[in-house]
C-alpha cells in the first residue's frame, strides 16, 4: 500500500490542538461540576403537560387516593397513567365546559390517547418495578415527594443509581406499614426503629446485584 | 497438573480438526476467532483508527442530550389488562394439514413469544424452531402490505376496495356460468372452517376445479398405510415405553409435528438413573438429530433403506416362525460385512424386544417401506403396546395436484391460488410458471409478494396465523383453534374470509365463520373452546386396523445397489430444510442464522457428501459442483463434506434459492430495496414427480471455484490448545459411558479427570444462602435440534448478524450446540454428540477477574451478571472465558430497527430485556428477567418460589426435556435430582471455575454384538472398566460383573 502523507493543511490542526489543550483543564472541571449537579440528573424536571392536571387539587385538597388513578401500582412494574375513562368518571359531570379539559374530552370522543409527558424517566436499561416496592412498604412520597402539594408534577429525587442503592442498602430509612404507602403526610416519630422492625418482620433484603435492575 | 484420560476415544469437531488443517490451527491460535491478519488493523489503518478516536473524544459530551418520552394511556382500558403485564392466549400454528397447538405471550397487545400448548398431549409445552421463529415472521416488514396488481412484473398497489370492485365484476359471469373456467389451487388444510367454505364455494361454482398441492407432504406415509391396511391411518408411537427403536430414515426427534410427542417419549425412556435406557437404531442417508442420538447408526442410500425394510421383514418373520411376505432381497449392500452384522444384531434385538419395540419410517421413504414398517410392528407385537393408530382424514395425494392442474390449464380462465408458492416449489417436470402465464386472470393470496405473485395478475395479502381466526387438526387428531393475537398488520385476510368474500357469504368475519363451521350455538361454550385452544375429547379414537395382504415389493437396481461410489450412479435426496421447511420461512433471519444440526451451516444449503464420496469424485470441500440428474436437469451448488452422509449420496435441502422472498432470503426484483442475492440454491429445479424424495443415477462434476460457507462448527472452541491436548481433553468435555459400564462403575464419569484438590486463591466472597440458580443438561437426551437456540433468540432479543459476520465468527447466539464426531473414520463416525453450551455462570468466573470496569460481576444468587451500560468493550472477558460463550457486538446490529420501514420489527423485541448496542459484550443471563419476575411476583404474594416456577426459555422449548433449570439450594427440586446423579459433571472442572451448569453424561446402550470390542479394552485403564453389555431387550446378557 502507498505511504500515507498528511496534507499540508493538517499542520494547522497542531496549533488548534495546542489551544484546545490549554483550555482542557477548564473544560474538565466544568464537565465534572455540571455532570454532578442535581439539574443534570433532572431533579426539578417539570415539563408542561397537555392537560394542566393538578395533583395538589385532586390528591391534596380532594384527598383522592393515589391508587384511584394509578391502579396497577401494586400489581405491575408500571404505575400506569390512568385511561381517559378514569378522568371521565367524574368529568362527564364535573367541569364539563372547562377549556383545560378539552384534550380529555377530545380523547374520549376520538378514541385517541392523551399524550402525557413522562416526568420520572429512567434509562431504558433500568427495570424498576412499582409493585415490588409498594407491597414491601415503600411510600409513594419516598420517591415522588409530596405530590399532593404539587400543582405541576416535577421530579423530586435524583433517581440515579447511587440514590437507588442508598435505599437498597438501608431500606429501614424508608419502610412503612403497607397500609400507609399512599399516605402523603406519613411522618413517624422514630422511622429507623419502625423501619428496622418492619424490615425484620417482612424479611426485606433488597438485593444490590446488577441484575436486580439491569437485564 | 491434572491428568486426563481419553479412554481411547477420539473426538473431533470438524474435518479440518481431524486433519489438523493449518488454516484451522491459525484460526484456533487467534484471539477472537479471526485470523490475526484479518482482525488487526495494518499501520495505515491504525492511523485512521486514531483519527476516528480523536473525533469521538471531541464528541464525548454530545450523548448528554436526552429525549422527551411520552406516555399514551388507553382511552378505555379493557378489564383484565394491566399495561406491561403479559397475557397468554391459546392458539395454533398450521404447517400443511397438521397444526401445533400453542400458547402465545402478548405484551400490551403484541405477541412476542410462543410456546407449545402446556397441556395438549401433542406439545406439553414444547415446540420447535418453526413455532419459535413464527413471531418474527409475523412482524416481517417484507410481508405484502396490501393487495396489488401485477402486469409484466410491474406492481401497482391496490386496496381491498379495488379488489372487491374487481371481484364483483369478475366473478358474476363466472357464477352464472356455474364456475366453469374457474380453477382453485389450495394448500393442504385440516381446517373445518376452510373445508366448509370450500363446500360453499363449490356449491356456488359447481363446475369449478379444486386442486391441492404441498411440496412437502405425507403422501408416502399415507400411501404406505393404504398399502398395509387399505385405508389411511396415522401411526402414533409411545416411545417412552419402547426399549428398541428402529428409525428407517425417520427423524422422530426433530422432524414433523409429531416429533414433539415422540421426542418427549424418547427422553423419558432415556434416563439411566431412574429406569432402563432404550436403544435407538437409525438407518438414514443423511445425518438427522435422531441419528445424533442413536446408539447405532447406519448410513445407507434412501433407496437401499427400502430394500433393508424388505430384508428385515423376511428375517424377522423367519425368526418368529411366521411365513414372510418378502423374499430376502439380493441387494449388494446387504452383503457388506458391517451392514450384515448390523442387520443381524438388529433383527435379534427387535425380536427380543417383542411388544416393547417401535419401528418408524420417515416421510421421505417409499409407501412400500411404510407398509413394511406397519407389518413389522404388527409381527413384533408392538401394535397395541407402543404403537397405536388413528384414522387419517387428510388428503393422501398432495403431490400430483399441481401437475393435474397444469394438464388441465387450457380450460382455466381464472385461477385462484390460496396460499403457497407453487411457482417456486413446483418440481422441474411441472412447468407451472408457463401454465400460470397462460391464464388470463390469476389471483394469489399469500403472506409475501413472492415468486408466484410476480406472475399473477392479482396479489392479495394473507393474514398470518397470529392475526387470524381458524381451526385445524393437531397430530393426535384433535381440533385445535387459532385466535388472533393482534389485528392484521398488513391488511391480511384468511383463506376462509376470502372464500366468504368470493361466495358473497352473509357471514364475513373470521370468528363468525369459525363458529359456524364448528357448529357452536352457545357463545359461552365457544368462548371456552377458544380459551382452551382445543375442543376437548376431539382427539382421534385409537384403533387397531387389520393388516391386508402385502405382495412382494419390487426392488430396482438403485435399491439393490452396493456401497461403492460411482459418478452418474449417485443418489440425491431432497429433504425439506430443517430450518426453512419448503422455503416458506426463507425470509426469517432467526432460522437462516440457526446453525443446521449436522454441519452447523448457516445462511446456505450445500451438497452434503461424505469425505470418501467427495474424494472418489475428485471434489474438494467448499467448492462449486454441478449436479445433473438422469433427466438432464442441473444446478450449481457448493459441496460440503459431511461425515455421516451415506456413501454415494448427496443431500440437498429444499427451501433455498428464493428470488422473491425478501431482504433476508433473497429478492432479485427490487422494490423499496436494492436487489438481494438469493440465499442458497434452489434444488426444486432437480426434483421430479418420479424422483420426489430421492433421485438416483445422478452425476456431478466439480467446477473448481471455492465458495465460502458460513459454518459455525469450528468457532468458539473450548479447547484451543494443541491437537494432542485437545485429544486428551475432549473426552472429558463430552463424557460418555455405556449403560453396563455406568451401572458397574457409577463413579467413573465423575473421575474422568484426575486433579489435585481444587483450592481457590481467595475466599469465596459470596455465600449462596438464598437462591442458587443452576442448570442441568442431559446429553443423553439432547439431539441438537436447535429449538432452544431460536427460543433464546426470541426471549433475549439476540440480533441476527448475517452471513458475512458469521463467517468472521461473530454470530451473537447466546447458546450454541457443539457437535462432536467420535471415532477414527471420518466417513462413518462411531458416534455423534450434541452439546448445548451457554454461559456456565461459574462461581469463580474467569471473566469477572479481568473486567477492568466491573461490567460483569457476580450476583448474590450466583448469576454472572452482565451490566451492558458499564461495558466498554475491552473483550478481555471473552478472551478469558474458557467456554467461549461471550458474544461481542461488533456493530450496532439493531440499527435497522430505527428505519421507519422496520417499525413492525421493533415490536418483536422482548420489553423485559435490554436491546444491546455496539461495543458491548453479552451472553446468556439464565433468563434473569424471568427469575426477577417470578421473585417479585412471589414476594408480592408473600410466598416462597415453587420448584419449576422459574423456567428458562431453552428449558421451556426443549422437546426431549434435556434442560432443567432451578434452585440448587432446594433439595427437593427437579434440578437437584438431576445434578446429584453420578453422571453429572462440569465442563473443564479442573480449572476450578465451579460452573453452575451441570452436564449429565451420555449413557449409551449399545447392542453387545455391535459394540466395538477395542473400546472396551481401552476403557480398562484406571477404574473405569466398561463392558459392553446391554439393557432393554436382551436381558439374557445382563450385567456380568
Amino acid at each position: 500500500m502507498e505511504r500515507f502523507v498528511f496534507p499540508r493543511w493538517a499542520n494547522k490542526t497542531v496549533h488548534l490542538a495546542g489551544g484546545l489543550l490549554g483550555i482542557a483543564p477548564l473544560y474538565l472541571v466544568g464537565l465534572v461540576w455540571y455532570g454532578a449537579a442535581p439539574t443534570a440528573v433532572t431533579v426539578g424536571y417539570m415539563p408542561e403537560q397537555p392537560v394542566p392536571y393538578s395533583h395538589a387539587l385532586h390528591a391534596g385538597e380532594l384527598g383522592l387516593d393515589c391508587r384511584y388513578c394509578h391502579t396497577t401500582v401494586d400489581k405491575a412494574a408500571f404505575a400506569a397513567i390512568p385511561p381517559t375513562e378514569t378522568c371521565m368518571n367524574c368529568h362527564a359531570r364535573v367541569k364539563t365546559k372547562s377549556a383545560k379539559l378539552e384534550p380529555i374530552r377530545e380523547s374520549w370522543q376520538t378514541g385517541k390517547s392523551v399524550e402525557w409527558i413522562k416526568v420520572h424517566d429512567l434509562p431504558d436499561y433500568a427495570y424498576f418495578n412499582h409493585s415490588a416496592h409498594v407491597t414491601r412498604g415503600v411510600g409513594c412520597a419516598s420517591c415522588h415527594g409530596r405530590v399532593d402539594q404539587m400543582e405541576v408534577v416535577y421530579q423530586h429525587e435524583e433517581l440515579s443509581m447511587g440514590w437507588c442503592l442508598d435505599c437498597h442498602r438501608a431500606p429501614e430509612k424508608h419502610l412503612r406499614p403497607v397500609s400507609e404507602v399512599t399516605n402523603m403526610q406519613w411522618a413517624p416519630s422514630d422511622q429507623l426503629a419502625l423501619g428496622a422492625a418492619l424490615r425484620k418482620q417482612k424479611n426485606i433484603n433488597p438485593p444490590t446485584d446488577c441484575s436486580t435492575c439491569h437485564r | 497438573m491434572s491428568s486426563l484420560k481419553n479412554n481411547g476415544r477420539r473426538l473431533w469437531r470438524s474435518l479440518a480438526e481431524y486433519d489438523n488443517d493449518p488454516e484451522f490451527r491459525k484460526y484456533l491460535e487467534s484471539e477472537f476467532g479471526v485470523p490475526p491478519t484479518e482482525s488487526l488493523p495494518s499501520s495505515t489503518e491504525r492511523r485512521r483508527f486514531m483519527q476516528v478516536m480523536a473525533a469521538s473524544f471531541a464528541l464525548a459530551g454530545a450523548p448528554g442530550c436526552w429525549q422527551e418520552d411520552r406516555l399514551l394511556p388507553m382511552v378505555r382500558r379493557p378489564e383484565g389488562t394491566i399495561p406491561g403485564v403479559p397475557r397468554y392466549f391459546h392458539t395454533s400454528m398450521p404447517i400443511g394439514d397438521v397444526a401445533v397447538p400453542l400458547r402465545a405471550k402478548s405484551v400490551d397487545g403484541r405477541p412476542i413469544k410462543v410456546d407449545g400448548h402446556p397441556t395438549h398431549p401433542d406439545t406439553q409445552g414444547a415446540s420447535r424452531m418453526y413455532e419459535q421463529a413464527s413471531v418474527l415472521g409475523m412482524y416481517d416488514p417484507d410481508r405484502s402490505p396490501s393487495p396489488a396488481t401485477f402486469a409484466s412484473k410491474s406492481v401497482a398497489d391496490k386496496s381491498w376496495v379495488d379488489f372487491k370492485t374487481f371481484a364483483l365484476q369478475h366473478f358474476a359471469p363466472l357464477r352464472s356460468a356455474g364456475g366453469s373456467g374457474l380453477f382453485v389451487l389450495a394448500t393442504a388444510s385440516s381446517s373445518k372452517t376452510t373445508a366448509e367454505m370450500k363446500t360453499r364455494f363449490l356449491q356456488q361454482y359447481p363446475r369449478a376445479r379444486w386442486f391441492e398441492y404441498e411440496p412437502v407432504n405425507r403422501d408416502n406415509s399415507r400411501g404406505g398405510s393404504k398399502l398395509a391396511f387399505g385405508e389411511t391411518y396415522r401411526a402414533h408411537y409411545d416411545l417412552s415405553q419402547a426399549r428398541v427403536i428402529l428409525c428407517l430414515d425417520a427423524d422422530p426427534l426433530a422432524s414433523g409435528p409429531e416429533s414433539l410427542t415422540l421426542a418427549r417419549g424418547f427422553g423419558q425412556g432415556r434416563d439411566p438413573d431412574h429406569g432402563p435406557v432404550n436403544r435407538v437404531y437409525s438407518v438414514e442417508s443423511s445425518l438427522s438429530p435422531t441419528g445424533i442420538q442413536a446408539d447405532h447408526r447406519l448410513a445407507l442410500r434412501g433407496a437401499q433403506i427400502k430394500a433393508l425394510a424388505v430384508a428385515l421383514e423376511a428375517q424377522v418373520s423367519q425368526l418368529l416362525g411366521i411365513p414372510a411376505t418378502q423374499a430376502p432381497p439380493p441387494a449388494a449392500f446387504l452383503k457388506d460385512a458391517k451392514v450384515a452384522k448390523f442387520v443381524a444384531a438388529l433383527v435379534k434385538d427387535l425380536v427380543a424386544a417383542k411388544g416393547k419395540g417401535a419401528v418408524l419410517a420417515g416421510d421421505q421413504q417409499s409407501p412400500e417401506t411404510h407398509a413394511l414398517v406397519h407389518r413389522l410392528n404388527q409381527l413384533l407385537g408392538n401394535v397395541g403396546a407402543t404403537v397405536s393408530y388413528t384414522k387419517d382424514e387428510g388428503n393422501p395425494d398432495l403431490r400430483s395436484g399441481l401437475s393435474q392442474l397444469v394438464k388441465e390449464i387450457g380450460q382455466a380462465k381464472t385461477l385462484l391460488i390460496l396460499d403457497g408458492n407453487p411457482v417456486y416449489t413446483a418440481s422441474v417436470d411441472v412447468d407451472f410458471a408457463k401454465a400460470l402465464a397462460s391464464v388470463p386472470t390469476s389471483i394469489h393470496l399469500g403472506l409475501y409478494r413472492d415468486e408466484t405473485s410476480q406472475l399473477c395478475t392479482w396479489h392479495l395479502p394473507l393474514a398470518h396465523y397470529l392475526e387470524s381466526w381458524g381451526d385445524a387438526k393437531s397430530f393426535d387428531g384433535s381440533t385445535v383453534l387459532a385466535q388472533p393475537l393482534i389485528a392484521p398488520l398488513y391488511e391480511g385476510m384468511s383463506v376462509a374470509e376470502l372464500l366468504a368474500l368470493l361466495t358473497r357469504d352473509s357471514v364475513k368475519q373470521g370468528r363468525a365463520l369459525l363458529q359456524r363451521a364448528l357448529g357452536f350455538t352457545d357463545e359461552k361454550a365457544f368462548e371456552r373452546a377458544i380459551h382452551d385452544g382445543v375442543i376437548p375429547g376431539s382427539a382421534g379414537a385409537r384403533v387397531q386396523p387389520e393388516l391386508g395382504e402385502l405382495g412382494p415389493v419390487a426392488l430396482g437396481p438403485a435399491e439393490l445397489s452396493g456401497l461403492e461410489v460411482q459418478n452418474s450412479k449417485l443418489e440425491v435426496s431432497f429433504l425439506p430444510c430443517s430450518k426453512l421447511h419448503d422455503g416458506r420461512y426463507a425470509n426469517n433471519g432467526w432460522l437462516q442464522e440457526a446453525p443446521e444440526h449436522g454441519m452447523k451451516l448457516t445462511w446456505d444449503n450445500a451438497a452434503f457428501m461424505s469425505p470418501k464420496t467427495a474424494a472418489a469424485l475428485g471434489i474438494e470441500d467448499c467448492t462449486l459442483i454441478e449436479v445433473t440428474t438422469a433427466a438432464g436437469a442441473s444446478v450449481r451448488v457448493p459441496a460440503l463434506m459431511a461425515p455421516g452422509q451415506a456413501p454415494g449420496t448427496i443431500k440437498l435441502a429444499l427451501g433455498y434459492g428464493r428470488t422473491d422472498a425478501g431482504i433476508v432470503g433473497g429478492a432479485t426484483n427490487p422494490r423499496d430495496w436494492d436487489p438481494v442475492e438469493p440465499v442458497g440454491v434452489n434444488v426444486y429445479k432437480l426434483r421430479t414427480l418420479q424422483s420426489w424424495d430421492y433421485a438416483s443415477d445422478v452425476k456431478v462434476s466439480p467446477l473448481g471455484t471455492k465458495v465460502k460457507l458460513a459454518t459455525t462448527q469450528d468457532k468458539h472452541p473450548m479447547e484451543p490448545s494443541g491437537r494432542e491436548t485437545t485429544q486428551e481433553r475432549l473426552p472429558t468435555i463430552v463424557r460418555q459411558d455405556t449403560v453396563a459400564g455406568y451401572r458397574a462403575h457409577p463413579e467413573a464419569i465423575k473421575h474422568a479427570v484426575h486433579h489435585p484438590p481444587l483450592e481457590s486463591l481467595w475466599k469465596d466472597p459470596v455465600q449462596y444462602d438464598g437462591h442458587k440458580w443452576g442448570m442441568a443438561i442431559d446429553l443423553n437426551k439432547c439431539s441438537g435440534c436447535n429449538a432452544c437456540v431460536v427460543a433464546c433468540n426470541s426471549e433475549n432479543n439476540v440480533p441476527v448478524v448475517g452471513k458475512s459476520q458469521v463467517l468472521m465468527g461473530r454470530e451473537m447466539h447466546w447458546m450454541r450446540i457443539d457437535r462432536y464426531f467420535e471415532g477414527e473414520d471420518p466417513d462413518e463416525p462411531d458416534q455423534i454428540h450434541a452439546q448445548p453450551v451457554m454461559c456456565q455462570h461459574c462461581e469463580h468466573a474467569p471473566c469477572e477477574q479481568v473486567c477492568p470496569v466491573g461490567a460483569t460481576v457476580h450476583s448474590s444468587e450466583g448469576l454472572n451478571d452482565m451490566a451492558y451500560n458499564r461495558c466498554i468493550g475491552t473483550r478481555y472477558c471473552s478472551n478469558n472465558c474458557p467456554y467461549k460463550v461471550r458474544r461481542f457486538n461488533y456493530f450496532n446490529y439493531t440499527k435497522h430497527l430505527e428505519s421507519p420501514r422496520n417499525k413492525t420489527l421493533r415490536m418483536v423485541q422482548n420489553p423485559e430485556v435490554t436491546v444491546r448496542f455496539r461495543g458491548v459484550m453479552e451472553k446468556c443471563s439464565f433468563c434473569v428477567q424471568r427469575i426477577q419476575e417470578v421473585k417479585i411476583h412471589a414476594k408480592n404474594e408473600g410466598r416462597a418460589i415453587q420448584d419449576q416456577e422459574v423456567r428458562s426459555a431453552c428449558q421451556d422449548v426443549c422437546p426431549t426435556q434435556a434442560i432443567e433449570f432451578g434452585d440448587l439450594n432446594d433439595p427437593k427440586s427437579q434440578l437437584v435430582k438431576k445434578t446429584s446423579a453420578n453422571r453429572s459433571y462440569h465442563l473443564l472442572q479442573e480449572l476450578n471455575n465451579r460452573p453452575r451448569v451441570n452436564y449429565l453424561a451420555r449413557i449409551t446402550n449399545p447392542h453387545p454384538d455391535l459394540a466395538p470390542a477395542a473400546k472396551a479394552d481401552a476403557q480398562g485403564g484406571g477404574h473405569n472398566k466398561s463392558t459392553t453389555s446391554s439393557e432393554g431387550s436382551s436381558t439374557g446378557h445382563g450385567d456380568n460383573h
